[in-house]
């Protein structure tokens, strides 16, 4: 019996559209109302006429959206289909995280974002010529998060390539992500996949889920539907013994014929799902045929889904208020070397990086999000070590076009030369200081065993100290990400360096370069000042004399009074 | 119900013919496009069809041909040397890759069903660089590479595609597309020097000029045309078409000067 795909489809369809009802909402038609939220609100990133081109664009990466080509990122919505009215109405309600988009949900009520749906619309004529409901990616039959699974995904994230952008554990650092271009030709960078909080769409295993079947429009990022996703047509089981064959350097004739059934099988299953997408004639047992290949492609895809949500903390780790005190640990032996396992016995503190604004030249488009921070010491000398995702090794090989400087990675630690004397009294300007100066440890991944000491007295007036030599430093780069351990004794003959002591609060803040994304002198990441102490030993480990205990106590008592001071501060 | 379906099928169809002369698209100025008859093709028998030929050269002075960086899967992208094929000059000054064609023709030949509609991808490179596609008739990607590769057409009247062929994937067929486009680029973002271009065409009047820079348009039936020319680096004619007259069984010569735009 051979019937119309397309009614069948049509069936599927309406199907679909019951579902649609139920759970998504539609724009009203165009309206005044619309136009004037938009040129209110977007049109100074968008465009008044939806090409993307706002007197703020300029300086954006990624571009504001152009409206006009009908390319959208965040889709619920099958390869090629145009978003839902409902998909638009999140993006914009939710913003685009680790982008210039805002979200909309307070400074807009819920009726204006509709309008402002229908109004977008009208920039693109295919949203008028489609009379059906754009095709839905189904979640049904979705896997439960579990080890194995995670497991299975782990496969499918190198066989299906994903590796070749988003890199072996996903940092956004596959080989293939220094020439990446959108679809209007600027630069864009594939997804650090282990930076949650960053995704455009959200970072649920659903939203994951979507996003890599549905393709993200306008990126470079693939689609991976259907026909072809790996193997399509294969069982499971077949596809594995397809890559154990296709992995051998010789097959015996017995194997050759093997293999040659199974792309039979595969030919014969594309085939099929071509002529469903072309709109043509196939049978009952041809449309059996591509549910079960699909049904393979689904699960495959939960366990992919899985695999990448495995990569991501919970959510962005911050140092939450009251509890941003970076505090080193005491040890009484020497400090553990760079790739010692003791590193990994407490939680760093993370501290987000922003792009400076304030001094030209200024940085956007920040491409590093945070830096991860331990320290330890001992008696007499104080370890660190930073960890930072990077998606690309600069050193420092090009350069600037209008410094002629050279592009590259770097890290700059910084801290009060004096430490500020009681709670109250002022710190440096948090941008390399100003009249206060400031105590800077600068590292260049050019030179990885090296870091270099700087008195500052503003970000533009810098200045290497005469007396070097007291830092060692040791960085190393894998899989998109810096390692950088960096050890100086406590005290120091030099009246330049900042001397340290046990329960003494040091204001400590830090500031990052990447280099493939032009970072150099001013334009860079950075952050403002947070809070470092070494720790005091609980006094039955270390210290024998109670006076020195007493000593001790008073010291702390004065840091915790900074403490809370800068608590009450930040809190105000 | 299955006549309404049917008729709604045709509809659809139909549509896609109506207006589908492609002015450049405002948006990307630079790229100008072919034109495309605005009825819609009918094919027939032709007897004792013309045949339209010439040769496409290039004036100006040469511009070395640029080498492309190899960025990554060395040993089987950069075992040769690659070049930017956007203008590539042959002996004599010979342009490979140009796209003559009827601007204006309503009906003729029907297309050949024979010609493999193929484009491989061997040594991170298109071949060939430029591919007329008929409407509704499947493109076949080949990957002799072994390396994953991503086809990414950016069509902007058809559905752009973007789709994986992972390494083992020997061929991997597109699906067929209804509206007349192009010529659309084509891409590897794996490999992002890889490029080529891909045209939707409604009627089989469509050569590509080879290494010598010649073209042959046959079977064309008697009757007078105009002659059109797409090249990647030196624009088009739609300005000012040639005009070509085809006689019954006859031979016309038109040759083209082309210039950098
Ligand atoms: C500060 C600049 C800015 C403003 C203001 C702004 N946007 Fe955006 N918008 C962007 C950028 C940048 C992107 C692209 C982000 C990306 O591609 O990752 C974007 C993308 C979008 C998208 C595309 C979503 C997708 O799935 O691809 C929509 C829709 C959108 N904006 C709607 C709006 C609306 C509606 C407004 C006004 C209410 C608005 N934007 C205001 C910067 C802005
Ligand atoms: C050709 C390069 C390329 C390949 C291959 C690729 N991606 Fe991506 N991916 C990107 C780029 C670029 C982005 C960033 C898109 C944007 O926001 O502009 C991205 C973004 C993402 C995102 C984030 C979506 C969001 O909401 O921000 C996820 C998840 C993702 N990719 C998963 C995958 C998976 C899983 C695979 C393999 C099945 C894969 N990608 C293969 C380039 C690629």
């Amino acid at each position: 019996m051979r019937i119309r795909t397309t009614a069948l489809l049509l069936t599927f369809l309406g199907i679909l559209v019951v579902f649609n009802f139920a759970h998504t909402q539609n724009a009203p038609e165009a309206s005044e109302k619309g136009k004037e939220v938009y040129e209110d609100s977007c049109a100074h990133c968008h465009g008044v006429e939806g090409r993307g081109d706002g007197s703020a664009a300029e300086n954006l990466l990624p571009k504001p959206r152009d409206f006009t080509r009908g390319l959208y990122k965040i889709r619920s919505t099958e390869a090629g289909q145009l978003p839902t009215d409902q998909d638009l109405f999140d993006i914009i309600t939710d913003g685009m995280p680790g982008s210039s988009m805002p979200p909309w949900d307070t400074a807009l009520s819920a009726n204006d974002r509709w309008e402002v749906v229908a109004y977008i619309k009208t920039f693109y004529d295919g949203f008028k010529e489609s009379e059906n409901p754009p095709k839905q990616i189904t979640l049904a039959g979705k896997i439960p998060y579990a080890e194995q699974s995670v497991e299975t995904g782990k496969d499918l994230y190198v066989e299906l390539g994903c590796v070749e952008c988003h890199g072996n554990v996903g940092r956004g650092d596959g080989t293939s992500a220094p020439t990446l271009e959108d679809s209007w030709g600027f630069q864009t960078w594939p997804a650090n996949l282990t930076q949650g909080w960053n995704y455009r769409g959200g970072a649920d295993t659903e939203d994951i889920f979507k996003r890599f079947i549905g393709g993200i429009a306008g990126s470079p990022m693939p689609a991976f539907e259907g026909d072809s996703f790996l193997n399509f047509g294969l069982t499971t089981e077949e596809s594995k013994r397809l890559i154990e064959l296709e992995n051998k350097d010789e097959m015996t004739e017995a194997e050759e014929e093997e293999s040659g059934k199974f792309y039979e099988k595969m030919d014969a299953a594309v085939d099929i799902a071509l002529t469903i997408k072309e709109g043509g004639e196939v049978s009952a047992a041809d449309i059996q045929t591509y549910n079960d290949a699909m049904k393979v492609v689904y699960e495959k895809s939960w366990h992919l889904a899985n695999y990448v949500k495995s990569l991501m903390p919970a959510k962005r780790p911050e140092p939450a208020i009251g509890n941003n005190v970076l505090r080193s640990q005491y040890v009484q032996d020497a400090l553990p070397p760079i790739d010692d396992a003791a590193w990994e016995t407490f939680e760093a503190k993370y501290f987000p990086l922003v792009g400076q604004v304030v001094i030209e030249p200024r940085q956007f488009n920040p491409t590093i999000d945070g830096v991860h921070v331990r320290s330890f010491y001992n008696d007499t000398e104080v370890a660190f070590l930073f960890i930072w995702d990077d998606r690309t090794q600069t050193t420092g090989d090009e350069t600037d076009e209008t410094t002629g400087k050279p592009l590259e990675d770097a890290l700059a630690v910084q801290f009060p030369v004096k430490v500020p004397q009681g709670p109250t009294a002022p710190k440096p300007y948090f941008l390399w200081g100003g009249r206060l100066p400031v105590y800077l440890w600068h590292w260049k991944a050019s030179a990885p065993e090296q870091v270099t000491e700087f008195t500052a007295k503003g970000i533009n007036n810098a200045e290497v100290q005469e007396a070097q030599g007291e830092l060692k430093a040791q960085g190393i780069y894998t899989d998109g990400q810096y390692k950088l351990w960096v050890k100086r004794a406590l005290k120091t003959d030099d009246k330049k360096d900042l001397q340290l002591e046990p329960g003494v609060f040091v204001p400590i803040a830090f500031s990052a370069w990447d280099g493939a994304n032009g970072d150099v002198d001013t334009k860079r990441v950075i952050t403002s000042w947070y809070t470092f102490v070494l720790e005091p030993v609980p006094s039955s480990k270390r210290f024998i004399y109670p006076p020195l205990i007493a000593l001790l106590s008073v010291g702390f008592l004065f840091g915790l009074r900074a403490f809370v001071q800068r608590k009450n501060s930040e809190n105000a | 119900m299955k006549s309404y379906l049917l008729a709604s099928l045709t509809v659809l169809l139909a549509c896609c013919f109506v207006g589908s002369v492609f002015a450049a698209d405002s948006d990307a100025g630079e790229v100008e496009t072919l034109i495309f008859p605005e009825k819609k093709y009918k094919p027939m028998a032709v007897n004792n069809g013309g045949t339209i030929s010439g040769v496409v050269k290039f004036e100006g002075d040469v511009p070395e041909m640029k080498k492309l960086e190899i960025t990554k899967d060395q040993k089987v992208c950069g075992a040769e040397e690659k070049f930017d094929e956007s203008l590539v000059v042959g002996e004599g000054n010979a342009l490979k890759n140009t796209i003559v064609y009827l601007i204006d023709v309503s009906e003729g030949k029907d297309f050949d069903k024979k010609t493999k509609l193929e484009i491989d991808q061997k040594g991170c490179r298109f071949e060939p660089h430029v591919q007329i596609i008929p409407l509704d008739t499947r493109l076949t990607m080949l990957n002799s590479d072994r390396v994953n590769h991503n086809v990414h057409i950016f069509s902007v009247i058809n559905t752009p595609v973007n789709k994986q062929q992972t390494k083992n994937r020997k061929k991997m067929p597109l699906a067929a597309v209804k509206k007349a486009e192009g010529p659309v680029p084509m891409k590897c973002d794996i490999h992002g020097w890889m490029s080529a271009w891909v045209a939707y065409v409604p009627h089989p009047y469509f050569a590509v000029t080879n290494e010598k820079g010649e073209f042959t348009l046959e079977d064309v039936p008697a009757g007078e045309y105009k002659l059109g020319y797409w090249h990647e680096a030196c624009g088009t004619n739609n300005e000012a078409p040639a005009a070509v007259t085809v006689e019954a069984g006859g031979t016309v010569t038109q040759d083209f000067t082309l210039k950098l735009k």
